[in-house]
Order: C-alpha cells, then sequence, then structure tokens
C-alpha cells in the first residue's frame, strides 16, 4: 500500500509541476506579496480625507500637520475641485465652516467630524483600544487571511479540477480499476499533494506579509484552518471534475462558487453588510475559522466536528462519482 | 481459468445487458469474444476484470469467484490492454510504464527497456511525451502496459487496432509467444482475421447472448457446403467449374489441359457471425 501511495504521489506531483501548477502559485505569492507590502498597507496608512484649511489670520494653533493650509479661497475651491473627495475648512470669519462636495449624508457627516477634529487633535476623545494589534498588524493580518481564502477557495479548486480534468481526457483513471492498488489512494495522493501544496503557500504567505514573528506565533493555528479549507475545496474540485462533462461545463461551476459562494462571505465578514442568512452558509464559518486563527481568536469545538464531517461526507460522495467513473464505458 | 456459469448483467431495471452466459477457458487458450457494438462484451469483459459488480451467475477465475476476488492479488495477476491507449501524456513510455510498473512486486516486473523493444518501439523516442507519438506508438505502449507485470490472464481490446498491417503482425507473434509461456488470452475483436489467426476458440455474442462458441476452423466446416471452384485450362480456353469437395478424391473429374487455381468455397468467420446473429460486426 505505501508503494502504491507513493507511486501515485510522486506521479500527481509531476502532473501538478508539467500543468505549471507550481509556477502558477509561486506566481500568486508574489503577486499578493507585493500588492500587501507596496499597495494595500501604504493605502491603509494614508489619511482618508485631505483637509484644506483657509486661515489668512492664523487662528488655528493647534492644527494636526495633516491638514494643508491654503492662501485663498479661490485655492481652496481649486484644490477641492481637484479632489471632490476632500474637506475644506474656511476659518477666515473666526468661525471655522466646513465646505465639501455633498455625498452621501452620513459619509459628509463621518468627513466634516475627521477634518474638524484635525483642527484639535490634543482634545479628541482617544478610544479604549480593544485587542494586541497595532493597526498595521490589523490591517496585514486581515489582507493575508482574505488572500489565503481566495487562494485556496478560486485558485486552489480551479488547479485540482484542471488536473484531474486532464486525467479523465487522457483516460488514465480507468487504467487504475485494473491496478492492484486501494482505488481510494488515487483520491487520497491528489488531496495529499494540494494540501501539502497549500499549507506551503499559506505557511510562505503568512510569514512574507504579516511578518516572521507575528506570523510564526499563529502559524499553527492558520495551517489547521487551511487544511481544512484545502481538503474541503480540493474534494469539491475532484467532485466537479468526476461529475462535469467537460472543463467549459466546469468553468460555469466555478463561477458559482467563486462569485456567488465567496462574493457574501467577503461581504458579511469584512462590511457592515450583514445578511439574516448568513449563519447557515459554509463558506462563513470556514471563512471566520481562517480569520479568527489570524487573530488568536478561540474557535468552537461544533465548528471542528461539522468541519471534519463535511470533509468526510465529501470524501464518500467523491469515492461514489470516482468508481462510477472508472466503471464507465470506453 | 475462467468459468462462466449463466452470468446475467443489468443497467437499471429494463436495461438487462447479459442474458444468462455459459461458456470457460482454459489455461494457456486463446479465446476471442466476438460481438457486435452494444452486444455485451465490454461489459462482460468488465465483470471479469472486477471493473463492474452486481452481476448475476457464477463467474470464476483462477479457481476463486469473482466476487470475493476484488483484492491486489486479483488486479496482480491480470493485464487489460484497453481498447484506447489510455496513456499519460505528458510522460514519456519509459515513466509511463515505470508508474504503472509500480503498482506490481519487483520480482514480477519486466524489464521496460526489453518489453518496449521486443513491440519494436522508436528507441528515439523512449524519453519523449506520449503526446508526440503516433497511434500505433501509443499502441505498443499500452501492449507494453499490460505485459509489464508478466499477467498470467491477459484481456486484450481490440490488441491490433491502431497499427499497420506489419505491426499487427508483430502483436500476433507476441499473442502467441505469451501464450507459449503460458499466459491465457481473452482477446475482444471486431478484426476476424485476428480472431481467425490467433483465437483457439472464439465466442459470438449477440444482444446478450451466447450464440456460439467453437474453434474458427469448426466453425467454418460446419456450415462449408463442401464444394470447391477449380479454375483450369483446356484447348486453349480458361474456364471455371464447381463441384462437391468428396469428387476430389479419385482426382480431377473432368477433362483439362492445366489447374489455375483450386478454391475451397468455406465461409470466412465474418459469414458465420453474420449467419448466427443476423448482424454485421461493424
Amino acid at each position: 500500500m505505501g508503494k502504491g501511495f507513493c507511486a501515485l504521489f510522486k506521479k500527481d506531483w509531476r502532473m501538478l509541476v508539467s500543468g505549471k501548477f507550481f509556477l502558477m502559485a509561486i506566481g500568486f505569492l508574489v503577486l499578493y506579496t507585493a500588492y500587501v507590502n507596496l499597495g494595500y498597507i501604504r493605502f491603509m496608512q494614508m489619511p482618508p480625507y485631505n483637509v484644506y484649511l483657509y486661515d489668512p489670520t492664523g487662528t488655528q494653533t493647534e492644527k494636526s500637520p495633516l491638514v494643508q493650509t491654503v492662501s485663498s479661497m479661490e485655492d481652496m475651491d481649486a484644490a477641492l475641485l481637484a479632489d471632490a473627495n476632500g474637506v475644506g475648512l474656511d476659518a477666515s470669519t473666526g468661525e471655522v465652516q466646513v465646505v465639501l462636495y455633498k455625498g452621501a449624508e452620513h459619509v459628509d457627516r463621518h468627513r466634516a467630524d475627521y477634518a474638524l477634529s484635525l483642527l484639535r487633535p490634543s482634545v479628541s476623545p482617544a478610544p479604549e483600544v480593544l485587542g494586541a494589534n497595532t493597526p498595521e498588524q490589523k490591517a496585514r493580518k486581515e489582507i493575508t487571511c482574505e488572500l489565503l481564502f481566495f487562494e485556496l477557495t478560486a485558485v486552489g479548486f480551479l488547479g485540482i479540477a484542471a488536473v484531474l480534468f486532464k486525467e479523465k481526457g487522457m483516460g488514465v483513471i480507468r487504467v487504475h480499476a485494473i491496478l492492484p492498488v486501494r482505488k481510494d489512494l488515487f483520491l487520497l495522493s491528489k488531496l495529499a499533494v494540494f494540501l501539502l501544496s497549500d499549507l506551503a503557500f499559506a505557511v510562505l504567505l503568512t510569514l512574507l506579509n504579516v511578518g516572521f514573528a507575528n506570523g510564526a506565533a499563529v502559524l499553527p493555528a492558520v495551517l489547521l484552518q487551511t487544511a481544512i479549507l484545502s481538503l474541503m475545496m480540493a474534494l469539491l474540485g475532484l467532485l466537479c471534475a468526476l461529475l462535469l462533462k467537460d472543463f467549459r461545463q466546469f468553468t460555469l461551476a466555478y463561477l458559482v462558487i467563486t462569485i456567488f459562494a465567496a462574493t457574501p462571505v467577503f461581504l458579511s465578514a469584512n462590511t457592515s453588510i450583514k445578511f439574516d442568512w448568513i449563519g447557515y452558509h459554509p463558506f462563513y464559518h470556514v471563512y471566520m475559522g481562517l480569520k479568527n486563527a489570524y487573530f488568536g481568536t478561540d474557535i468552537s469545538l461544533a465548528y471542528y466536528v461539522g468541519a471534519v464531517g463535511i470533509i468526510v461526507l465529501l470524501f464518500l460522495v467523491v469515492r461514489l462519482a470516482f468508481h462510477r467513473e472508472i466503471g464507465k464505458e470506453g | 481459468m475462467i468459468e462462466v456459469k449463466n452470468l446475467t448483467f443489468s443497467y437499471g431495471k429494463d436495461k438487462q445487458a447479459l442474458h444468462g452466459l455459459d461458456f470457460t477457458v482454459e489455461d494457456g487458450e486463446i479465446f476471442g469474444f466476438l460481438g457486435p457494438n452494444g452486444s455485451g462484451k465490454s461489459t462482460t469483459q468488465k465483470i471479469l476484470t472486477g471493473i463492474l459488480k452486481g452481476h448475476g451467475g457464477e463467474v470464476s477465475l483462477f479457481g476463486q469467484d469473482i466476487s470475493a476476488a476484488h483484492g491486489q492479488e486479483f488486479f496482480q495477476k491480470i493485464g487489460v490492454l484497453f481498447e484506447f491507449p489510455y496513456l499519460y501524456a505528458n510522460l514519456s513510455a519509459v515513466d509511463n510504464l515505470n508508474y504503472f510498473a509500480a503498482f506490481y512486486p519487483r520480482e514480477q516486473r519486466r524489464d521496460v527497456g526489453e518489453l518496449l523493444d521486443a513491440l519494436e518501439f522508436k528507441r528515439d523516442f523512449l524519453k519523449k511525451p506520449v503526446s508526440s507519438y503516433s497511434k500505433g506508438m501509443r499502441q505498443r505502449v499500452s501492449m507494453a502496459r499490460a505485459l509489464v507485470s508478466n499477467p498470467r490472464l491477459l484481456f486484450l481490446d481490440e490488441p491490433t487496432s491502431g497499427l499497420d498491417p506489419s505491426g499487427a503482425v508483430l502483436f500476433r507473434k507476441i499473442i502467441e509467444q505469451e501464450r507459449k509461456k503460458g499466459t491465457t488470452v481473452f482477446v475482444t475483436t471486431h478484426n476476424m482475421m485476428d480472431a481467425d489467426l490467433l483465437c483457439d476458440r472464439v465466442a459470438f455474442i449477440s444482444n446478450g447472448n451466447l450464440v456460439a462458441l467453437d474453434t474458427p476452423k469448426r466453425l467454418k466446416e460446419k456450415n462449408s457446403n463442401h464444394r470447391v471452384v477449380i479454375d483450369y485450362l483446356y484447348q486453349g480456353q480458361r474456364e471455371t467449374k464447381t463441384i462437391e469437395a468428396p469428387e476430389l478424391e479419385a482426382g480431377i473429374p473432368f477433362a483439362h489441359d492445366e489447374i489455375i487455381s483450386i478454391h475451397s468455397q468455406e465461409p470466412t468467420l465474418e459469414d458465420m457471425f453474420i449467419q448466427y446473429t443476423g448482424r454485421g460486426l461493424s
């Protein structure tokens, strides 16, 4: 059994290498890392709105260095025309007037409050800060979690289905029906290859983007969640490849899973949008499991029991589909 | 080697594919299984190779019931050549064969290089991916895959498909060599020449029923009209006469100067198949 598994594992590894899967994974890793370190973190550190102050008599002495002073109202109008999200503060009459292009009411209030708070930074109330993460650490963990989830649900899922469609097209799956090896090993070796690849990806992505010290601290929990999601997606990919006729049909299923299944999860987990039904969405719980792992929050035992149950159920369904496939006509 | 008694199989309620087949295949025999598309021959082969389960009747291979013979030991003893050359297109012939051979005990495996040489595989292509091979080359690698484990029972589905005439002759020679080693061969084919030249016995299957089973020679003899057609020259004229074969026992029973040819009117195996089943083999 061990020798058979090794042969299958080696062959699956070669299939991934020849299919440029690892090259693609490395490409995504570089792309994500560049996006996080060169784009996302810098963007998150930028002030939300530019604030322009017209104060000819110099009444605002405590203002924050983030406030940009203009020399005339004409200059302020020109600045706001070029930067419609910016906020103007007119202190020429002694009382500060907020000047801005109108947007959504609640956003306008936020912009005005933010601009005024920059005039008195010392008196702004300091909120109680929850959690031990700095804003940058929090941003790094959040974006790394999102990118890892995307990689596992969209890219990894596509990878395993592509490999199996290739084998299905070559007809070699049927040859395994008459080989002296346990048929389940054919599936298990594929799961093992993708699991290892996903775990390695998760390690590199976390260390490169969360940082070595912070990343290493959360890595065991992240790897556990990665393993759960990786196995689920690999089994779903196998099932789609076994049940669907060709890659064209698969692309439709892929769109349904990545767009209609993953989008509400991202919206519910990362924005103020809440869907009543999101608690019934299995991906939501898996995503929250991954997020909780990055932020060191405890995860309930019921979640693990559910996850193991889903993996076992998916495996049994895939096994059934696999046995049906190997018995098909030539 | 193979014993089949009252074999039945259904794909669902109203789709009975096999209606009670009975046949045996002896050790070291080359047994031909002939039938048109949809006749049930693939279903039978799948049951015999342990791929399809849920049949009725009794099937035993190597003296053991097939239902109890799905373990690794069973698959170690059989080799299967599928109708299509199922190979990893991105791997070379050598890598494909090494991969498939890895599932068998080392002492059972044959040398991949020697096997490919015996199948006259072009050496230049040994390390090239299968995707660059012609159909005939793929068929050679597939045959090597079926033989690499030195099987005791060999199932061959259309073994000479995709081969040129010299390739077909080579394959028939290799199948004969396997038989001489003691391997039992179960051939499923549409190719009447293969069946006629290779098989010790052939079975005709039609609509899930076995309609005839005998040696190719006896099948043809049984249905022969025992006539011969003689072309000859007499007084400068070419003539043709058809006579009963026993009449030849006393010599040519008519005046002639020179015999050009004598042809027996024995039917072909395909004629026999059409006679038994009322259908062609296409």
